[in-house]
C-alpha cells in the first residue's frame, strides 16, 4: 500500500487486520477449540467405556480375569489347580511329565504344528508348576491372539499323551532331575517338604527316580480328567479384550466341568531329613508350620521374614540391616548366608530360617539364627526395624508386579484362590501386622528340618 | 464297475488265499515292505501287538527255512486278518505330509 497520512495508515492497518489477518486468527482459534473439544469427547468416551481390570466368574466355575494395559504384546495364562500336591501315591511324578508334555500332540494340532505355529507368530508357550498350581502361559503380539489361543486351548483341554511321545520325554525328565540334584537349594527344599508333611505338600516337584520312564498314558489322562476341570481353572489375560477371553472361556474351556477330585488336606508332620554329601558348604533349613496364604497371619509372617532379612538389598553389600546376619556374625567369623524362609500354600505354610554355612560352623550358625527369632518372639524388636521390614515387603511386592510375567501370576493366583483381585492399595494396606505373635508361634511350633552337606556339626532338631 | 458286493467279496477272498502268506500264518500287515514310514509306524505299535507280529514273522521264517507250511486249520483266515498297522501308518503319513506342507511355505 502506498504510504498516506497517519490516520489513513491506521485505517490501512485496521483494514488489513480485518480482511486478512482476522480470518486466519479466527481459523486458528477455531481449530484449537475444536481439537480441545474432540480430545475432551474422547476422554469422556474413555471414562464411560474404559474398564482396565475386569473379573468374571462363569457358571461352570471358571474365573476369567483381564487387565488392559495397552501393550502391543499380549500375555494369556491358564492356571489350573493341578500342582504336585494332587498327585496320588501311585502316580508320583505325573506333574513333572505334564510340565514337559505341553508341546505334545493334541486332538486339534500335532506337536509339529504347535511348535511351528507358535514360532510363526513369534509367540511362546511355557509351563510353570508349583506345588499347588500349573500355569500355562502364552505371549504374542496382540494381532495374533486367536492363533495362539487355539494352541493354548488345545494344550490345556485336549492333550493326547501318545505313548511314543511320552517315552521321548524320558531323557528330558532325567536332565531335569540331574540339574536339580546339582543344586543344593532344590535338594534341601524338596527334602524339607517331604519331611514336614505327611501327604499332598510332601510330593516333590520332580519325578522320583523309580518312576522315570514308567508313567503311562492312562495315568496322565486320569490326572488331567480329575484335575483339569473348569471349576479349578482361571483364564487370565494381560493386554487382551475381556469379551474375547469370556467367549473363549464359555466355548472351549468347559470340556470338563465341576471341581474334579478334591485334594487331601495337607497334614503337617514335622520331621527331619539329612543328606550327607560331604560338601564343605552346608545348606540347612529349620521351619515350623506357619499359616495358610489367605489367613491374616500370613502377612505377619511375611513381615517377620523381612525383619529377619531376605538377603542383601544392595549388590555386594553387607546386608547389615538383616537381624539374622547381625545375630549370626556374633556367633562366628566364618562366611555364611542366612535368610528367612517363608512359603504359604492354600491350607498350610512353612516359616523358618535357611542358612548356608561352613561345615565346622554350622551348629553355631543355626543356633544363633533360631535364637534370633526367639529374641524377636520375646518382643525385642525396634520400631525402626519393623517399619523398615514393612516398607521392604511393600516395595518387594510392588516391584515384582512391574514384570508382566509376575503380574500375570499374581492376578491368576488371586483369581484362582479367591475369585477376585484385590487392588494394590488394598494389599499394601494389609501389610500392617505385628510379627511378635507369629515369632512366638514359630518358637513354640513343632519344627522340621532339612540339611545337606558335610553334616559333622549340624545339630539335630532336638539339639537346637 | 464289478456288479454286486458279494461278487467282489468272493474275488477278494480268492485273491487273499492265492497270495499264500496266510499259509505261513502271516497277516497282511506283516508282509508290508518296511520303508521309512512303515518303520516309524512299527515303532509306535503297542507292545503286545508288536510281540505278536514278531512271533508270526519268526514262525514264518522258520517254516520257510524248513520248506513247510502250516496245517490247514492254522492258516490265517480272511475274516481274521486284522490290518493292525493301518491307523499308525496313516498317522505317520499324515504327519509327514504336514511337515512337507510347512517346509514349502
Amino acid at each position: 500500500m502506498l504510504p498516506r497520512s497517519d490516520t489513513s495508515a491506521l485505517r490501512c492497518l485496521l483494514f488489513s487486520f480485518f480482511f486478512e489477518v482476522y480470518p486466519i486468527l479466527l481459523k486458528v482459534c477455531l481449530n484449537f477449540l475444536l481439537r480441545r473439544l474432540r480430545s475432551l469427547s474422547v476422554q469422556l468416551a474413555l471414562i464411560v467405556t474404559f474398564h482396565p481390570f475386569q473379573v468374571t466368574k462363569l457358571s461352570s466355575g471358571l474365573v476369567i480375569a483381564s487387565l488392559e494395559n495397552y501393550s502391543p504384546a499380549s500375555r494369556i495364562g491358564v492356571l489350573v489347580r493341578a500342582g504336585s500336591r494332587y498327585e496320588t501315591m501311585d502316580s508320583l511324578g505325573v506333574t513333572h511329565l505334564l510340565r514337559l508334555a505341553s508341546g505334545l500332540t493334541t486332538k486339534g494340532a500335532s506337536a509339529f504344528r504347535i511348535c511351528r505355529g507358535i514360532e510363526a507368530v513369534g509367540g511362546s508357550l511355557g509351563v510353570t508348576t508349583t506345588r499347588e498350581t500349573m500355569l500355562y502361559t502364552v505371549d504374542c503380539l496382540r494381532d495374533h491372539i486367536d492363533t495362539i489361543m487355539e494352541y493354548l486351548i488345545n494344550v490345556t483341554t485336549a492333550p493326547e499323551f501318545r505313548p511314543w511321545e511320552l517315552s521321548e520325554l524320558t531323557p528330558r525328565v532325567k536332565v531335569d532331575n540331574a540339574i536339580a540334584s546339582q543344586s543344593p537349594q532344590i535338594d534341601v527344599l524338596e527334602n524339607l517338604h517331604a519331611a514336614a508333611y505327611k501327604n499332598a505338600l510332601s510330593n516333590s516337584l520332580y519325578c522320583p527316580d523309580y518312576m522315570v520312564g514308567k508313567i503311562t498314558t492312562d495315568q496322565m489322562h486320569t490326572f488331567v480328567q480329575n484335575n483339569f476341570t473348569s471349576g479349578r481353572m482361571a483364564l487370565v489375560g494381560l493386554g487382551v479384550d475381556h469379551a474375547i477371553l469370556k467367549q473363549v472361556g464359555e466355548q472351549f474351556l468347559n470340556i470338563r466341568s465341576g471341581t474334579g477330585t478334591a485334594g487331601s488336606k495337607a497334614v503337617y508332620h514335622g520331621g527331619e531329613l539329612r543328606n550327607q554329601t560331604g560338601d564343605s558348604l552346608v545348606h540347612a533349613v529349620v521351619v515350623a508350620e506357619s499359616a495358610a496364604a489367605s489367613s491374616a497371619e500370613a502377612t505377619a509372617f511375611s513381615v517377620l521374614q523381612h525383619v529377619l532379612g531376605t538377603g542383601p538389598r544392595v549388590k555386594r553389600g553387607s546386608g547389615s540391616t538383616s537381624k539374622l546376619e547381625q545375630a549370626i556374625s556374633k556367633a562366628t567369623v566364618q562366611p555364611f548366608d542366612a535368610s528367612a524362609f517363608n512359603s504359604s500354600y492354600s491350607d498350610s505354610g512353612l516359616f523358618g530360617v535357611y542358612t548356608i554355612s561352613q561345615a565346622d560352623a554350622t551348629g553355631d550358625v543355626i543356633k544363633a539364627a533360631v535364637g534370633q527369632v526367639g529374641d524377636i518372639a520375646q518382643g525385642n524388636l525396634a520400631a525402626s526395624d519393623l517399619s523398615r521390614a514393612k516398607t521392604q515387603l511393600k516395595a518387594e511386592y510392588l516391584m515384582s508386579i512391574e514384570n508382566s510375567e509376575n503380574l500375570l501370576e499374581a492376578i491368576g493366583t488371586q483369581a484362582l484362590t479367591e475369585g477376585t483381585y484385590h487392588s494394590l492399595e488394598a494389599i499394601t494396606q494389609k501389610i500392617d501386622a505385628d510379627p511378635t505373635a507369629v515369632a512366638k508361634k514359630f518358637m513354640s511350633g513343632k519344627k522340621s528340618m532339612a540339611a545337606s552337606g558335610h553334616l559333622v556339626t549340624t545339630p539335630f532338631l532336638d539339639e537346637i | 464297475m464289478l456288479a454286486g458286493g458279494r461278487l467282489l467279496l468272493g474275488f477278494r477272498k480268492w485273491y487273499y488265499n492265492a497270495c499264500g502268506f496266510n499259509k505261513l500264518g502271516l497277516m497282511r500287515d506283516d508282509t508290508i515292505y518296511e520303508d521309512h514310514d512303515v518303520k516309524e509306524a512299527i515303532h509306535r505299535l503297542p507292545e503286545r501287538v508288536y510281540n505278536d507280529r514278531m512271533f508270526r514273522i519268526k514262525r514264518a521264517l522258520d517254516l520257510s527255512m524248513k520248506q513247510q507250511i502250516l496245517p490247514k486249520n492254522q492258516w490265517t483266515k480272511f475274516e481274521e486278518d486284522v490290518h493292525y498297522l493301518d491307523p499308525y501308518l496313516k498317522e505317520v503319513i499324515r504327519e509327514r505330509k504336514e511337515r512337507e506342507e510347512w517346509q514349502k511355505k
